[in-house]
């Protein structure tokens, strides 16, 4: 089972922090992520394109997940050597696509 | 601009928002300003009021924007003469201003050295709160234009005046206006979903913006007008909550430290959430200040494709050409990606074999330090359409200056918040 299959998501970001907001479909999918979805998870499928310490915030009142990664976009948009701006728009397929790991 | 005229034309809004100020979009306002004291507005500010102003004054329906940007103050004289030539006398428009900080640099406790690598000042501000737009409104203005406010409460002030909102309501009057402040994401724009409504293309190009319909105990009600497709549920509402908020039970707007911990979303009908339990966390001593800094040199961006048979292998050498290439240059800080293949997300572990894809661009990106070693990068890629693979084709090439954001904290002493008024 993906991310996907249990929740929506989102990737934001300001100045040199990107964050990453996953939202349960329903209460056994929030059970799912909080479960099974850890920071060093999503350290791990960052690290390639965006190293940065994650922290994760849980919100049970509204089903989501928050990781922010504190340093992935050092120096903002305009430093980014990326093909065009705001890649990180598409950064929250960092996470959707990805199996579910295991508890 | 369509559902802020439908908005103002339906005769049940109040007031509608129009935030157009993204964390960099200033750096374009500076600049303009500096070439010409006139300038440093938002450039759409015309486009954008010429058909709003009419169908507004005609439904008493307030504006609140911070279409000003770098200069709130030539913005608001705009206005005034656009409501003037419009035949549209009497409207008093107002004009904040306390938010640029560069003749008060130094005030600001930055985050690291913003002048680091010889970098100069283009300018920095400060994100004001209600205090200034929430007079404005009370005190009969009908426009109150801005440069840099948080964009919670640039939505917030005009419920605050016309309810009078006391402390505790101010709590959701601020979340409602981070609610609001992205128009169509909270009603079904760039959502990742894959269950629940899916909007189809006629939708999201004629995708409803929401309205929130707050009471005075700050709990509210968010919408669209009727019959406008959208998605607005607890999956939308929740991914807009928490978009860009880092600390969710501690995230800081310039009135007020908001608490989403104890928030309750419930679907009231077909694209009706009501939204009720944001609490505050106090009130932050320091404003938030973001600066803007131009360091030497600029970064280069330039393309090639690639396609028909073989394109991908294709491409792929030319990669290794011009990596070859620019490091023979001497520059080491570029990256060059395969756009179709790696230059969004990163390397890919595994393309699928026989993976085929019928064209390919080529992108490298590299930070300069001079002009003339950008145009060797150019040069460089050009150069691929003689001597490297095959049918090397549709170039483009773009430079970039070296801006930087920096961020730090100043004082609410250091700040002036001022109100200015025109009446048409």
């Amino acid at each position: 089972m993906r991310i996907s299959d249990v929740a929506a998501g989102r990737a934001g970001d300001k100045g040199d922090v990107l964050d990453l907001t996953l939202v349960a479909y329903d209460d056994e999918g929030y059970r799912t992520l909080v479960h099974r979805v850890r920071a060093r998870d999503v350290e791990q499928w960052l690290a390639h394109v965006a190293p940065s310490p994650v922290v994760r915030y849980e919100l049970p009142n509204v089903r989501a997940l928050k990781f922010v990664a504190s340093r992935a976009l050092a120096g903002g948009v305009y430093r980014s050597l990326h093909a065009g701006m705001h890649w990180q728009k598409a950064a929250i397929w960092l996470l959707l696509d990805k199996e579910l790991p295991d508890a | 601009m369509e559902p802020a005229v439908e908005m103002a034309r339906s005769g049940s809004v109040d007031f509608v928002g129009l935030e157009c100020l993204a964390e960099r979009t200033l750096v374009t306002g500076l600049i303009e300003r500096a070439a010409d004291p006139a300038k440093g507005y938002d450039r759409r500010l015309e486009r954008r009021l010429g058909p709003l102003l009419p169908a507004a004054v005609a439904n008493r329906c307030g504006i609140v924007t911070n279409l000003g940007s770098a200069n709130p103050h030539a913005a608001g004289e705009r206005i005034a003469a656009m409501c003037k030539a419009n035949g549209l006398s009497g409207i008093t428009v107002a004009m904040l201003g306390g938010d640029d900080l560069s003749g008060s640099l130094d005030d600001v406790v930055w985050e690291g050295d913003p002048l680091e690598e010889g970098g100069r000042w283009l300018g920095a501000h400060a994100y004001l709160g209600v205090e200034g737009m929430a007079e404005a409104f009370r005190e009969g203005a009908s426009i109150v234009v801005t440069g840099r406010v948080a964009d919670s409460s640039l939505f917030a002030a005009p419920a605050i005046a016309a309810l009078d909102l006391d402390a505790e309501a101010l709590a959701g009057a601020l979340t409602a206006g981070h609610l609001l402040e992205c128009g169509g994401q909270l009603t079904g724009g760039n959502l990742a979903a894959t269950k629940g409504r899916q909007l189809d293309a006629h939708d999201l190009a004629n995708l409803g913006y929401p309205t929130a319909t707050i009471e005075r105990d700050g709990s509210f009600v968010l919408g669209v007008l009727d019959g406008k497709p959208a998605r607005l549920d607890l999956v939308s509402t929740t991914l807009q909550l928490l978009y860009e908020v880092h600390d969710p039970r501690l995230y800081h707007t310039p009135d007020l430290t908001l608490d989403f911990g104890n928030l309750l979303l419930e679907e009231v009908g077909e694209n009706r959430v009501r939204v009720s339990g944001a609490r505050g966390a106090g009130r932050p001593e320091s404003l938030k200040a973001i600066g803007f800094v131009k360091r030497p040199g600029e970064v280069a961006d330039v393309e090639i494709t690639y396609a028909g048979e073989g394109a991908i292998d294709r491409a792929m050498v030319a990669r290794d050409v011009l990596r070859e290439r620019v490091e023979s240059l001497g520059l080491h800080d570029y990256a060059v990606d395969l756009v179709g293949i790696d230059s969004v997300l990163g390397a890919v572990a595994h393309l699928a074999p026989g993976y085929a894809p019928p064209e390919l661009r080529v992108h490298i990106s590299a930070r300069c330090t001079e002009a003339e070693e950008a145009q060797a990068v150019e040069d460089e890629v050009y150069a691929l359409t003689l001597s490297g693979p095959a049918g090397g084709a549709s170039l483009r090439s773009e430079r970039r200056p070296h801006v930087s954001v920096v961020s730090g904290r100043v004082a609410r002493s250091s700040v002036n918040v001022s109100v200015e008024r025109l009446v048409s």
